[in-house]
């Protein structure tokens, strides 16, 4: 998040603020009481309902519990199983082809929207709103919308693609494409907003001058819109890998894992087998994996994207 | 064919507490001399008609309370009351691979040596035994059963002259003889990707019969085109079948849901539908005045016919519950012939005591003479272990048209699931 708050501070004019915070910090050794009432409860609460179940799932992913009844240690048989079974291998490659796909797809398309949205448009605020709503719509009523749109009425009105005219979600193989094109329309919302207010720090008189020089305008989103929003970007594409690796409720609404499993994400592999299958302990190992998975991946992420912000 | 729910925690969780209260409520405060039962009930469709047993019997026995606990999610509820020893009274469950499971680890009565479970007819206490019981005791009694077979429309089938279709050849030529007379022979909803199963369970309960799953579970890892049992070689002839029956499907069966498929049938839109007797009640919905019946999936010889039928509400009692005797008396009132009668009159479904009569309905009256000769089977899907997604595999298997990797997926799912299962070791308590 220092990225962030610096890329803010960085258009705003700083100098003598530093030395007055300083002397703020300095007149009081300690904080005012009332700020830990506002941290104990959130950390406890944090710990109890989520830290603590955590370490119990790891616990079990260490037994052959079924989810009720009686369970013995089974040692780290769960996690060597993990690795020879195929299903999770597919749900593996399936995650990150979806979450790959999604994010480009949701940042380039949320990128040229927000630079829509923050030009001196007709009816701006009004556009604003439009492209909000998708946020604010359950994932599932809109899941379901999407659902009667490809399986009756773009049959009907696009009866020439045969992938389409013939239920594009009971296609084993680009049925994936249609949960895709859910996800980002949905995801999209949250992105314009991050990127907008990206957009809004920048200082105009920085394009005056750029267009006094002669840049065109191609040159001035690389020069100066990109760089500058570049925390933005960062964070952007970190919650959108992330959010997109745990994909689940557009799943669950277009094709709910199938034809077959080939539209089946981790956490649905998860819950399916975990809930409705009866293996509790075995699929809990194999939340445990992607946690750390899914931790790697972001670290990595925030460590290469933060490298490209220092060098812009 | 159970939706599995996000919230099913949460309910579970709730209705645990509700179920505690009432537990609670109960053992206090009656008067002296008076019993109270606590009566576990799976199915909320059911619970008016119980209510109208309970009522009955309460009048004929007054030393008797009986209080009826209806509960969402049933399978996860029982399982949380074994767990903390406050298995109910009396108990009603679905028959299904949950409840076998349960059966088998001996926490529910021994009906062995229960005069009431002479009444019942064997072929219902067999699909039980399959499912699962302790070793050499019977666990639980079969109340009502539905049945799964082909849905047809007995008007469309009598204006074009077919008679019921009791080969697999004869269905066939029945399905041809309505495609030339331009009528939709069958409708299917592959949308619901569970629909799928219904006609699976039908045709490959022939394939089954020898003991199929007896030699899946002995050969377990092994298990593979050269095993002596597999899905590959077992079920290449009834799912090619499945698949060839679906070739009669309308258009756009990849898009219609169920609910879909219940109503054009009851519009008269297509002579046959692949689904069992619970469709019945949606169809008449729709049209209360249809004549749909139901005929078993047939296979190459009509004498080999079987209907597959699942026990859709089975009766049983907590193991060491201090209210024996007047819990047997409750259930032994539940299975007398007017009394089931009326319940499965009301739920459409047909009674496991011999000798009770069925309601008039068609659908019912068409599968009564294979209940009455025993020649009925289980759901095979109660075998296969829930961690598969049978229901994707076999739809996956309709769009694609491809069974050989269907089948082989199957194997390969059940040797995977039979290589890291280790069964929780017996001597734990």
């Amino acid at each position: 998040m220092s990225t962030l708050t610096e890329a803010v501070r960085s258009s705003a004019s700083g100098g003598s603020r530093s030395r007055r915070a300083d002397r703020i910090r300095s007149s009081s050794p300690r904080a005012l009481s009332a700020y830990y009432w506002m941290i104990w409860p959130a950390v406890i609460a944090f710990a109890l309902f989520h830290t603590v179940p955590m370490l119990v799932g790891v616990f079990f992913s260490f037994t052959n519990y079924a989810g009720y009844g009686d369970w013995d240690f089974v040692g780290i048989s769960n996690y060597l199983n993990l690795f020879k079974d195929d299903r999770v291998w597919g749900a593996y490659g399936f995650s990150f082809l979806f979450a790959i796909v999604a994010t480009v797809l949701t940042n380039a398309i949320s990128l040229a929207i927000a630079m829509g949205l923050n030009a001196k448009i007709k009816a701006r605020n009004f556009f604003r709103g439009v492209y909000f709503v998708p946020y604010v719509l359950a994932m599932l009523v809109i899941g379901y919308v999407f659902q009667y749109l490809f399986t009756n009425s773009l049959p009907k009105l696009l009866p020439g693609i045969p992938l389409i005219a013939d239920n594009i979600l009971s296609n084993p193989d680009w049925a994936w494409l249609a949960i895709v094109t859910l996800a980002v329309w949905q995801g999209c919302a949250f992105t314009i907003i991050i990127y907008l207010s990206g957009l809004q720090t920048i200082p105009s008189e920085l394009y005056e001058a750029a267009s006094l020089d002669g840049a065109s305008t191609w040159r001035q989103f690389w020069a100066i819109t990109f760089p500058l929003i570049s925390a933005f970007f960062t964070i952007n594409v970190v919650l959108s890998l992330k959010g997109y690796l745990q994909v689940f409720d557009p799943i669950v609404a277009l094709t709910n894992g199938g034809p077959g499993t080939s539209t089946e994400s981790v956490t649905m592999l998860i819950f399916k087998g975990g809930y409705g299958g009866g293996e509790f302990a075995y699929q809990t190992a194999n939340a445990v994996v992607f946690f750390i998975v899914i931790t790697i991946v972001s670290l990595l992420q925030f460590r290469v994207l933060q490298r490209r912000e220092a060098d812009a | 064919m159970r939706s599995i729910h996000p919230l099913r925690g949460a309910a579970t969780a709730i209705a645990v507490a509700a179920l505690a209260g009432t537990l609670g409520g109960c053992s206090a405060g009656s008067d002296p001399g008076v019993t109270t039962l606590n009566f576990f009930q799976f199915k909320g469709e059911a619970r008016e008609d119980f209510d109208a047993i309970i009522a009955k019997f309460e009048a004929e026995n007054p030393d008797i309370k009986v209080v009826q606990n209806q509960v969402a999610d049933a399978d996860t509820i029982i399982r949380t009351l074994l767990v903390k020893d406050k298995a109910p009274d009396v108990i009603t469950l679905n028959g299904n691979g949950n409840f076998g499971r349960l059966a088998q680890a001996g926490v529910f009565y021994d009906f062995s040596d229960e005069p009431v479970l002479d009444t019942i007819n064997p072929a219902v206490q067999d699909i039980l035994a399959d499912l699962g019981n302790k070793q050499g005791e019977v666990n639980s009694l079969g109340y009502v059963n539905n049945a799964n077979g082909i849905i047809y429309n007995a008007d469309i089938f009598a204006e074009q002259g077919i008679e019921v279709p009791e080969t697999w050849d004869e269905l066939i030529a029945a399905c041809e003889t309505l495609k030339a007379a331009g009528i939709q022979p069958i409708y299917a909803t592959l949308a619901d990707s569970w629909t799928s199963v219904p006609s699976f369970n039908g045709l490959g309960a022939y394939a089954v019969q020898d003991g199929f799953f007896d030699e899946m579970r002995a050969e377990g890892e092994d298990v593979g085109p050269d095993s002596e049992a597999s899905f590959a070689q077992d079920f290449a002839e009834p799912l090619d079948r499945e698949l060839q029956l679906y070739s009669y499907a309308q258009d756009g069966y990849r898009g219609a849901t169920y609910d879909d498929g219940n109503a054009a049938f009851a519009r008269g839109e297509a002579a046959m539908l692949l689904q069992g007797i619970w469709a019945v009640n949606g169809i008449k919905q729709v049209n209360p005045d249809i004549h749909a019946a139901i005929f078993p999936y047939p296979t190459d010889d009509e004498a080999d016919r079987l209907i597959v039928s699942g026990v859709d509400v089975t009766v049983t009692m907590g193991r060491n519950t201090p209210h024996r005797e007047e819990a047997l008396r409750f259930i032994e009132f539940m299975f007398r012939p007017d009394v089931i009668e009326e319940f499965a009159a009301s739920q459409n479904m047909i009674p496991s005591v011999e000798g009770a009569d069925l309601s008039d309905d068609l659908a019912l009256q068409s599968v009564k003479p294979f209940f009455d000769e025993g020649r009925i089977t289980g759901f095979l899907d109660h075998q296969i272990p829930p961690g598969i997604p049978l229901a994707e595999f076999v739809q996956e298997s309709i769009f694609t048209g491809d069974a050989d990797a269907t089948l082989a997926t199957l194997d390969n799912e059940w040797r995977k699931i039979a290589a890291r299962t280790i069964p929780v070791t017996e001597d734990r308590s």
